[in-house]
């Protein structure tokens, strides 16, 4: 069944490696989307990593689908190697102004605002990938009974630092953008600056822990982080 | 050096955008349509990449405080010092004159490329402006921007063939590539976008189009799926059934369903549509879509060494129908 190959287009081709977030199943696709890279075949433009999949992003004007595909598949043995990992806190206000769709998250799952936080804020999550958006991480590991669907709208503007929910998926957006993640809270942290290197405060592999805290102690912070008032 | 004495739209500066960091989550961004942006590359002498500025719909009034060679690409009028003059065509401009760009009359995005290309620093390896991270920022009036150097001399003069030149109608059919999630639609959800005509709405902009038509029908799986990377062009249907075509500054991943990728070759065409204009999709296989991009390179290739004097253009008729030959230019001694 897995991996499973398909074109994205004329310039791109995906490789599924599962159907569902798997710490095993992204640990192989970091592995094999390591290893397509060192192989730096003049052909390639780049590879972007996600959950399940790898997309190989190819100049189809130097070879075809298939003869992209040909030269992949030798590398599809590769397999991830043992690391410890590294855990970054993630300081967050819960609620209000900051997280306007709490009290949507609490209802659909019948609990309470604190329940919710509760739930969050407990488990170290694993980042799968980096994507969407600058220095967003997609994080793993969330709870079930916090799920809640995306919004069947997007909203055009999101503040930079706004935690969300999106189907069994939480995380934060590191730059301000349209989105369409329920809003829970938002941390006051700069977690993507282009003039550092690297830019993103988290890479994929890392484990992230949400730290409950006051509004007052965000105003603090995000003064420190981004040097103006919020 | 050139100064904007007049920027009534959005106005960046762009290259072909800025690869290798998607997995760090840093969109690609460069030139809307990219095929406008190399011919005015091309007319002035410059490599494909070279940095160059995009406006959107209404052009800037430029100040040169040095010499320099200019092309604009796009329907609209241009005027310098007060002489009307052609876009898709190469002029030297002095110290003093003014470059007047009016109002697309065809179109969503121009470009005004400089012998040498605008001097910038790049930002991750490019000077692609994206502004939801501030790479760069839209340019405004009375700023001075500053040019790399280049020999001007026999970069002036240069026409794109009439042929050549890139035509925008707002009632196009785009060429796509199905999936890679069409198992996220019902048969009948896929013949809704393949047999109906959409609008793109004023909600548009760099980083996709947002259309309007005929709901398109998810399967049982849903529109949401566990997210995974958005390549150029993917038509994202959300849960309202209303596609919305990924472009230049699209985020590098997404978690809505992808019914499919418009083919590279019709991307200018998309991205040169307007809010109310219409399009209609037609699945093509990759095949055929990476043959229509090969063909196309090879005429762009053409017209770059044509535009560089190396080959000659005949207009011939074969076959009853009229043809440009292309044929090099045999150089003496």
């Amino acid at each position: 069944m897995f991996p499973q190959f398909k074109p994205a287009g004329d310039s791109a081709l995906v490789i599924i490696f599962g159907d569902r977030i798997d710490e095993k199943i992204n640990k192989k696709v970091h592995a094999v989307a390591n290893a397509i890279e060192k192989a730096a075949p003049d052909w390639l433009i780049e590879v972007v990593p996600t959950y399940t999949s790898i997309y190989v992003y190819y100049d189809s004007l130097k070879l075809s689908y298939q003869e992209a595909l040909n030269a992949i598949k030798p590398l599809l043995s590769a397999e991830p190697k043992e690391e410890k990992p590294r855990i970054v806190e993630i300081p967050t206000v819960y609620g209000g102004e900051f997280g306007p769709d709490i009290e949507f998250v609490a209802k659909h799952n019948g609990l309470s605002v604190d329940d919710v936080i509760e739930i969050h804020s407990k488990p170290l999550y694993r980042v799968y990938m980096l994507g969407f958006l600058p220095g967003f991480a997609y994080l793993g590991g969330m709870d079930e009974r916090i799920a809640t669907p995306r919004l069947e709208k997007p909203r055009l503007k999101v503040p930079a630092g706004s935690v969300g929910i999106a189907g069994k998926q939480t995380g934060w957006y590191a730059i301000e953008s349209p989105g369409g993640w329920r809003l829970i809270g938002r941390t006051p942290l700069k977690t993507f600056d282009p003039s550092k290197s690297p830019p993103s405060i988290v890479k994929a592999g890392d484990y992230v822990k949400f730290v409950p805290i006051s509004e007052e102690e965000f105003r603090e912070l995000y003064k420190q982080e981004w040097g103006e008032k919020q | 050096m050139i100064e904007l004495v007049n920027v009534p739209s959005l106005l960046t500066i762009q290259d072909l955008g800025r690869y290798g960091h998607q997995k760090f989550g840093v969109p690609v961004s460069g030139a809307m349509d990219e095929i406008s942006a190399r011919l005015a590359n091309y007319l002035v002498g410059n490599k494909d990449n070279f940095p160059l500025l995009e406006f959107a719909l209404r052009g800037p009034t430029i100040r040169f405080h040095s010499s320099a060679v200019f092309a604009v690409a796009g329907d609209v009028e241009i005027k310098l010092n007060g002489i009307p003059i052609s876009p898709w065509g190469s002029y030297w401009a002095k110290r003093g004159d003014i470059l007047e760009v009016g109002t697309l009359k065809s179109g969503m995005y121009g470009y005004i490329a400089f012998a040498g290309g605008i001097k910038c620093e790049p930002i991750l390896g490019s000077c692609s402006t994206y502004l939801r991270a501030n790479f760069g920022r839209a340019l405004k009036t009375g700023d001075i921007l500053k040019l790399d150097y280049a020999i001007l001399t026999g970069k002036e003069g240069k026409k794109l063939p009439e042929e050549f030149i890139p035509k925008y109608s707002n009632e196009s059919e785009i060429r796509v590539v199905l999936g890679p999630q069409e198992d996220h639609f019902t048969e009948e959800g896929i013949k809704t976008f393949l047999g109906s005509t959409y609008e793109v709405t004023a909600e548009s902009d760099r980083m996709g189009y947002r259309l309007e038509g005929p709901r398109i029908e998810h399967s049982e799986k849903g529109a949401d799926i566990i997210t995974d990377a958005i390549p150029l062009g993917a038509i994202q249907v959300p849960k309202s059934g209303k596609p919305i075509i990924m472009l230049a500054d699209r985020q590098t991943s997404g978690g809505y369903a992808k019914i499919g990728v418009v083919a590279k070759v019709d991307i200018p065409k998309v991205a040169q549509t307007r809010p109310g204009g219409k399009l209609r999709f037609k699945a093509v296989s990759v095949e055929e879509a990476q043959e229509a991009l090969r063909r196309r390179e090879r005429t762009m290739e053409a017209l770059r060494l044509f535009l560089l004097g190396e080959l000659r253009a005949y207009k011939l008729k074969a076959l009853g129908e009229e043809i440009i030959a292309f044929i090099k230019v045999e150089k003496k001694g």
